[in-house]
């Protein structure tokens, strides 16, 4: 309905971030080794679904397993980079 | 009383007006519908011929409007959730999901962010 929505996101003549990573695919009865890397601007094209990456928040490396609903969004919302505020009573006043 | 999409329109209603109560029709596909059937924009319900009234509802019943848009929106949000990407998260917390800030003011990010928006 509303083309525009999606067209302001990015130029089109870009094309979609492509980063060049290091795929690597797993043969048939072997683990797949996860992908690290620290391109959370990285697109998640079609061709990632079913890949294990871990991903860069800052601090540490987070797994990430690539399913079909990802397409099109970043490596990087898969990995959040804040702590979550979590209260804490202190003992000593 | 004219009736569109089950819903009686008083006669001295704006013809724009009545379509824009509906959930998901706003100003401008309001305006793009009534130009489609040559209803000038400041036509009260009463105006309206009965051939008119017909192919306004035609029209309405094609669309996303009222309970299937809201399912829609309800759907995408669900998405977001169970991929578990920074914008589901937001909206799981029910903080706002733009980048704003939260050290104060967010009533209406804490009134609507929710995965299961009413709309």
């Amino acid at each position: 309905m509303r083309p525009t929505l999606f067209l302001c996101k990015r130029s089109v003549w870009k094309g979609p971030n492509i980063v060049p990573l290091p795929i690597v695919r797993p043969k048939p009865g072997e683990k797949q080794v996860p992908i690290r890397t620290q391109a959370r601007a990285a697109t998640i094209l079609p061709n990632f679904v079913g890949l294990k990456f871990q991903v860069h928040n800052g601090k540490i490396y987070v797994d990430v397993t690539v399913t079909e609903n990802m397409v099109g969004h970043k490596l990087g919302e898969f990995a959040p980079t804040r702590k979550p505020f979590s209260y804490k009573a202190s003992k000593n006043k | 009383m004219v009736l569109l999409l089950g819903i009686h329109f008083p006669d001295s209603k704006p013809v724009i007006k009545a379509l824009r109560s509906f959930y998901g029709i706003g100003p401008q596909i309001a305006a793009k519908i009534m130009a489609k059937h040559y209803i000038t924009p400041l036509a009260r319900m009463g105006s309206l011929e009965n051939k008119q009234v017909l192919d306004l509802t035609a029209d309405l019943t094609g669309m996303t409007i009222e309970n299937e848009a809201r399912r829609q929106l309800r759907r995408n949000i669900e998405r977001l959730r169970d991929i578990k990407c920074y914008r589901g998260m937001r909206h799981a917390l029910g903080y706002p999901v733009r980048g704003q800030q939260t050290q104060t003011q967010i009533k209406t990010a804490k009134k609507l962010n929710k995965v299961d928006r009413r709309g």
